[in-house]
């Protein structure tokens, strides 16, 4: 296991097609500005031999060992970079297959040290069976009984594991968490992930829209025939449209999800539909979960899951998910599978008393205060429609609502062995924090705080988004939560 | 839970004070500009806000180096370090020892014209580095050495 290793030569396939993919645009242009000309150059057919040799280039040069403890990438010809790990930092490891690599068996491996970017390695790429046995080595080192046993997580992925069902059982040293039901679908448009997929969709459809929308004589008809329609089925049309995108992007995201735990405690999700992802993440790594409740969830009876783990990065979307949206109850025994807490993961929460409440209502009704304001000045100085002010009821209700709802929402538990806050309405998440991964403690007052004689109390830690708070909570509440979890960091300053 | 028990050095409040001075005087410098540029005949909006910066900037530069100096506060004992600072905004970080990754002594230009450092100390939290500002020199030196002397030899993984 010390010798170098090369990716697999199959990445020469991949390499190309990913520049052309990149460069699309690029050779769009070309294609474009050449239609209109006579000339017969191909002078791009230079760059398609220059692209290969690249790809043998980084082939040749990309190679990797582990020894002594340590991971060692080399790459680079003239400028040599060699990146070295050691073994026991290893937190996450990621398995990603494109399209382009499940066709040929391929898969890239992302092995993350630390929070950092930089922190990283990536084998772009290997067989998918080689990439299972490397994650395997580097994060059951501990023990060389499971480092001899074949791949962990069964059969490699082909076409074929789409189907559940159909699905290769696994290995059995290991259990299954969850399994996607394909019903969990119907939450998809209720999560603001959902909607901001299909925003984006939608946007993207309407750009297209306007730039053929002069020539073609189908779009033309069709928007005049859109314009005639009432305006209520206007409206369910956008919703249809927004409910289908953001069903799609949960298919494409989420298909065939799977969350399995092996005899080490290692956590394993696999999801994807074209794009298949496996994650890894070690479980002396692990510092709890979050349990997200945003309101439509809410309102629907669904949460969803997500690990609070050090090593996982933010712009790798979605890979702390261990259950997509999902009813509350298989949420909830999820989270006990994985956090065997009762009274953290379900438990009453104490809640944070009457100046919170009453910050909580200032802060929703003051701003919808201000707008109200505006629309009455505007009525009296430039003589706006009175119509306008007739939302105001239905604004001020909302407002008291979420006010309501966001001091409910609020609360902290300090069990045996995790801390438990809770916040937000729109947004709302429980987080269920290990008292051993708490670095540090902050207490914030800003001014109005102190008057009213509460506090921010914030754990630092070093996973998940670093720093979780506990909001509006009285002072002395404060320092009793910091007294009972971290007891021999208070007593010496009493 | 009470204060840290030391206070930063007095000079400190000199440094915050030039440090006031100099925001002061960038937004000064924008009212000079703003009076060169605007060509209409009024010049009363120029004074309303002349009047204002002069108002704000007197209570700032004297309230807030003295209200900040009333407020920071640190203690470091073997398992730990404690501090306090802020003025409007206020708030104490405590880590534990074991944590800490790396302490750094760090002097700015200001801080030398008063021969003062800063001290900040990070854990693997993003979130949590702790900054004791206006510390002696030689206290900060002092600190630097206790720190890492504790800190080595409360070896954890410090995740």
């Amino acid at each position: 296991m010390s010798e170098w290793r090369r990716l697999n030569a199959r990445m020469l396939l991949v390499h190309p097609i990913e520049t052309l993919v990149r460069l699309l645009p690029a050779v769009l242009v070309v294609l474009i500005a050449r239609s209109g000309s006579d000339s017969d150059a191909r002078w791009e057919l230079i760059a398609l031999p220059v692209i290969v040799a690249w790809g043998v280039l980084r082939w040749v040069t990309t190679r990797y060992r582990i020894i002594d403890g340590q991971i060692e990438l080399q790459r680079g010809l003239l400028n040599k970079q060699t990146t070295t790990a050691r073994l026991d930092k290893v937190r996450t490891v990621d398995l990603t297959a494109k399209v382009h690599h499940r066709v040929l068996g391929l898969a890239k491996v992302e092995i993350s040290t630390g929070g950092g970017p930089r922190d990283r390695l990536v084998l772009d790429s290997l067989l998918v069976d080689e990439g299972r046995r490397l994650r395997a080595e580097l994060l059951h080192r501990a023990n060389p009984e499971v480092t001899a046993l074949p791949a962990p997580t069964g059969s490699p992925t082909d076409l074929s594991d789409l189907a559940p069902g159909i699905d290769a059982a696994p290995p059995a040293d290991e259990e299954v968490l969850l399994r996607l039901d394909p019903s969990w679908i119907r939450y998809a448009p209720l999560t603001t992930t959902g909607l901001a997929t299909a925003a984006a969709g939608l946007g993207f459809l309407t750009q297209g829209f306007t730039r053929f929308g002069d020539t073609s004589e189908l779009i033309v008809e069709r928007a005049q025939w859109v314009r005639e329609l009432a305006w209520w089925v206007d409206a369910v049309l956008v919703l249809v449209l927004i409910c289908g995108l953001a069903v799609a992007a949960y298919v494409l995201t989420f298909w065939g999800f799977r969350l399995t735990r092996n005899r080490l405690g290692s956590l394993h999700t696999r999801r994807g539909l074209l794009t298949t992802r496996e994650t890894s993440i070690d479980p002396a790594r692990v510092r709890g979960i979050q349990v997200d409740e945003p309101l439509g969830l809410r309102l629907a009876g669904a949460r969803r899951l997500k690990v609070v783990t050090t090593g996982l990065l933010k712009e790798q979307g979605g890979s702390d998910w261990l259950c997509p949206p999902a009813p509350a109850a298989t949420v909830t025994a999820l989270s006990r599978q994985i956090t065997p807490d009762e009274a953290a993961v379900s438990g009453e929460l104490l809640a944070h008393g009457s100046a919170a409440r009453r910050r909580r209502l200032t802060r929703a009704v003051v701003p919808v205060v201000v707008v109200l304001a505006l629309l009455v000045v505007g009525r009296v100085a430039w003589g706006w429609t009175a119509a306008l002010l007739g939302i105001a009821p239905v604004l001020l209700v909302a407002a008291v609502a979420l006010g309501i709802d966001r001091y409910r929402s609020l609360g902290h538990a300090v069990t045996a062995r995790h801390l438990v806050t809770r916040h937000g309405s729109l947004d709302r998440q429980r987080v269920v924090l290990d008292r051993d991964g708490i670095i540090g403690w902050k207490v914030e007052q800003s001014f109005f705080q102190r008057r009213a004689a509460i506090a921010t109390l914030v754990a630092t830690t070093a996973a998940g988004r670093q720093h979780y708070d506990v909001v509006d909570v009285p002072i002395e509440q404060a320092y009793a939560v910091l007294a009972e979890v971290s007891p021999e960091l208070v007593d010496q300053f009493r | 839970m009470r204060e840290p028990a030391h206070r930063v050095s007095t000079r400190a409040i000199g440094m915050w004070t030039v440090e006031a001075l100099t925001v002061v005087l960038v937004l000064l410098g924008g009212q000079v500009v703003w009076w060169f540029i605007d060509d209409r005949a009024s010049r009363t909006a120029h004074w309303v806000v002349g009047a204002a910066w002069l108002v704000l900037s007197v209570a700032y530069v004297i309230g807030m180096p003295r209200w900040r100096y009333r407020v920071h506060r640190w203690e470091a004992t073997e398992h730990a370090i404690y501090t306090q600072s802020g003025w409007l905004r206020q708030e104490r970080r405590i880590a534990p020892l074991s944590r800490v990754q790396t302490i750094d002594l760090e002097r700015g230009p200001v801080a030398q014209l008063f021969t003062l450092a800063s001290v900040t100390v990070t854990t693997a939290s993003a979130a949590g580095p702790l900054t004791i500002h206006g510390l002696d020199l030689p206290v900060a030196r002092e600190l630097v050495e206790a720190l890492t002397t504790s800190a080595v030899r409360e070896r954890g993984d410090a995740t």
